[in-house]
């Protein structure tokens, strides 16, 4: 049989399915979209999907097809191929199984919505853009993926226009992703100019690639994926509606920047620098995301904000040259963080509104289904054994104990798995057990298909996708397989604590043992001072540089005190001197004759 | 210096101090230029008698011409100014103001 064949026939008849509800409305006449024949698109796509998916896992065929190719000048071509290997064959059934699930909720949630259609196209354009992104095998068409999930992140995150904050937020993400586009297009220009290439196969250097390019990329990643220093962008971007935040969030867009680094690993494999500074960089943002969830009162922030931190996890297990292993933990993470995202939007419908988890408890009786599964996504978030997280994540804890780097990016890196456990505790402790604290009449209703289905089907994900992926792919990397036992149960160690520290610290939040503010809740409430710092001291420094140039120096020094009206101003104050001695009577001057007549007559003598 | 050319030299010193520092009228200005007129006629007159030049004779005469001239248009400068200001009193008028 020829596979290769059936391999990129089906993934074209997968991409053509998602294509429908763009392309038909304009040609066909009375062709109009709706949310349910949306939904039925990207399901019937997730099951074409599965076709490549399992022709891979059978036979293991891999295969780059070129389309079209612009010939831009004239010794540099851009082919439009795609390239269907084990990340984008893996990645595009898992996506696309996510997104469906998101769609049937947003269904429910969303069901008011004057212009749910708009709604659901968007969503399905920023698929695609996605898709594009994830399965292009030249950086032009990955830059179309990637500009495409940028607008769209923008245009659905200000969704709800007429709130001041969801546009800032919208502003705010876009301008975070321009920085860091601002890398990928430098590395774009390196590669253009050096290599003389942009697919990424013909990308792999023969000796050790120019850090250039490779910082560039990182910066790109940076911006994408809100690593420490581009990060504010994502707790803002939780001003859009629940299914935003699952789809783009979660599990897809903030991939990207990452995806993008896995791509292009055979040129960072060989330089030190790139993979250290990865490294480090993914340490931080781990360590600081955790810190800041630990005292959020918002459960949407607490998602984010450990999305940011798993992305920070992403970042480090790249910059331990195991690219494999962080796609691995991009697939499961999907599941069970849709998840989480999705409960925690059946939640605040549930609650007429209410976000604060301060106000809700004993939700347990009220909301079963959706609490247990918000139960099992928060036990796979922080990698309970063979749960889906922990076939990642326990093993990029492994890999990090026992290979050679700094130490201090291992220690960040534990200690904020022991906050992930903290954190995912205290929500889940805060939001399901205890008394009730939310109003009194609420409209607790979760018996609705749409509802239950998604969270359910994405529950049995976030169990066995772990299991699944890792028995099927075969890794090109050995794992370790002995260690200490000590570093072999490190990440349930640490768990554990976590966990106790939770225990104690939810107790405190309604006990009232300990005073409101010290210095260390002040740090993780205000997100580590990052906020207000970078966003008013730049622009305050800039403003104030450009006053001092165009106004002080140019306006008031040079044209003031300097030229004209300096040279004015000392003469006048000469003139003003000497005028009071011009009187202008006849005796002074005849006087001032006689004298100097008499001295030229005098001298002469 | 003999002491007949100490006479006019101190006869126009004076004089011109006096043109200098009068006190209250313009007249007695006009009076010492006259003053000085004078000394200075009797200056250009001795001059051809000791340098033995008759020619410079004329002199003197073409001097006191021109000094006639000059103490007529002194003299319409006085009452014109006393037309204008009221009186001839020096104080009142000013350089710079007519």
């Amino acid at each position: 049989m020829e596979t290769t064949l059936l391999l990129n026939t089906s993934l074209l008849l997968t991409l053509t399915i998602l294509l429908t509800p763009i392309m038909l409305p304009p040609m066909l006449k009375n062709f109009q979209n709706s949310p349910t024949s949306i939904t039925r698109t990207v399901k019937t796509a997730f099951l074409t999907s599965l076709i490549p998916a399992t022709t891979f896992i059978y036979s293991g065929v891999e295969s780059i097809t070129s389309y079209w190719e612009w010939k831009f000048i004239m010794n540099f071509k851009i082919p439009m191929s795609l390239k269907m290997d084990q990340y984008s064959m893996v990645f595009l059934p898992i996506a696309l199984f996510v997104t469906w699930s998101i769609l049937q909720f947003a269904t429910w949630y969303m069901a008011s919505e004057p212009y749910i259609t708009k709604f659901f196209t968007y969503l399905l354009t920023f698929l695609i853009a996605m898709l594009t992104l994830t399965i292009a095998n030249n950086m032009f068409l990955l830059f179309m993926g990637w500009e495409g999930v940028g607008i769209m992140s923008f245009l659905l995150i200000g969704w709800w226009q007429g709130r001041a904050e969801a546009n800032t937020a919208a502003l705010q993400a876009v301008m975070y992703n321009r920085i860091g586009d601002i890398g990928l297009i430098l590395s774009m220009a390196w590669l253009a100019s050096t290599l003389n290439t942009w697919e990424i196969q013909q990308t792999l250097h023969p000796q050790q690639t120019p850090t250039l390019p490779l910082l560039g990329l990182i910066l790109a990643a940076t911006g994408k994926s809100a690593q420490f220093g581009l990060h504010p962008w994502l707790p803002a971007a939780m001003e859009g509606p629940t299914p935003v935040s699952a789809l783009l969030h979660s599990s897809t867009m903030v991939v990207a920047g990452i995806f993008l680094l896995i791509r292009t690993h055979p040129m960072m494999a060989t330089n030190n620098t790139a993979l250290t500074i990865c490294l480090c960089l993914g340490a931080l943002s781990t360590l600081f995301a955790a810190t800041c969830a630990l005292t959020q009162n918002d459960i949407k922030k607490i998602i984010a904000f450990s999305t940011s931190s798993q992305l920070g996890l992403m970042m480090v297990t790249i910059g331990l040259n195991l690219p494999q292993l962080a796609f691995l933990h991009i697939s499961t993470h999907a599941f069970f963080k849709a998840m989480l995202f999705l409960c925690s939007g059946s939640i605040i419908h549930s609650l007429n509104g209410e976000q604060d988890i301060r106000k809700m408890g004993g939700l347990q009786k009220t909301l079963p289904t959706t609490t247990s599964c918000l139960t099992i996504g928060n036990l796979a978030l922080m990698g309970t054994p063979f749960l889906a997280g922990f076939y990642s994540k326990d093993l990029i804890i492994e890999s990090l104990n026992t290979s050679h780097l700094n130490a201090w990016a291992l220690l960040l890196t534990l200690l904020a798995t022991s906050f992930t456990a903290t954190y995912s505790l205290r929500m889940t402790l805060l939001v399901q057990t205890g008394f009730n604290r939310t109003s009194p009449i609420t409209p607790m209703n979760e018996n609705n298909p749409s509802i239950i289905n998604p969270i359910t089907r994405l529950a049995m994900g976030s169990i066995m996708a772990g299991l699944l992926i890792t028995s099927l792919i075969t890794p090109t990397k050995t794992p370790t397989m002995t260690m200490p036992f000590i570093t072999k149960t490190a990440a349930i160690l640490v768990t554990i604590l976590g966990i106790t520290m939770a225990i104690e610290l939810s107790n405190m939040t309604h006990t009232l043992t300990y005073p409101k503010q010290n210095p260390l809740t002040n740090f993780s409430s205000s997100l580590g001072f990052f906020n207000p710092l970078m966003h008013r001291l730049f622009s305050t420094n800039l403003l104030h540089k450009g006053q001092k140039i165009a106004s002080h120096l140019i306006d008031l020094s040079w044209y003031k005190k300097m030229g004209p009206e300096g040279l004015a101003n000392l003469q006048l104050m000469a003139s003003k001197t000497v005028t009071s001695t011009h009187t202008g009577l006849i005796k002074t001057y005849l006087g001032s004759f006689t004298f100097s007549i008499l001295m030229i007559i005098l001298s002469s003598y | 210096m003999s002491l007949f050319h100490l006479s006019f030299y101190s006869a126009f010193t004076l004089s011109s101090l006096g043109l200098a520092f009068h006190r209250t009228h313009l007249i007695s200005a006009l009076l010492c230029l006259e003053g000085m007129m004078l000394s200075m006629y009797i200056a250009l007159s001795i001059w051809p008698v000791e340098n033995q030049t008759p020619s410079f004779t004329m002199v003197p005469v073409l001097m006191l011409a021109f000094s006639a001239c000059e103490a007529g248009t002194g003299l319409a400068m006085l009452v014109a100014s006393t037309r204008t200001h009221g009186s001839d009193h020096l104080h009142n008028f000013n350089l710079l103001q007519c």
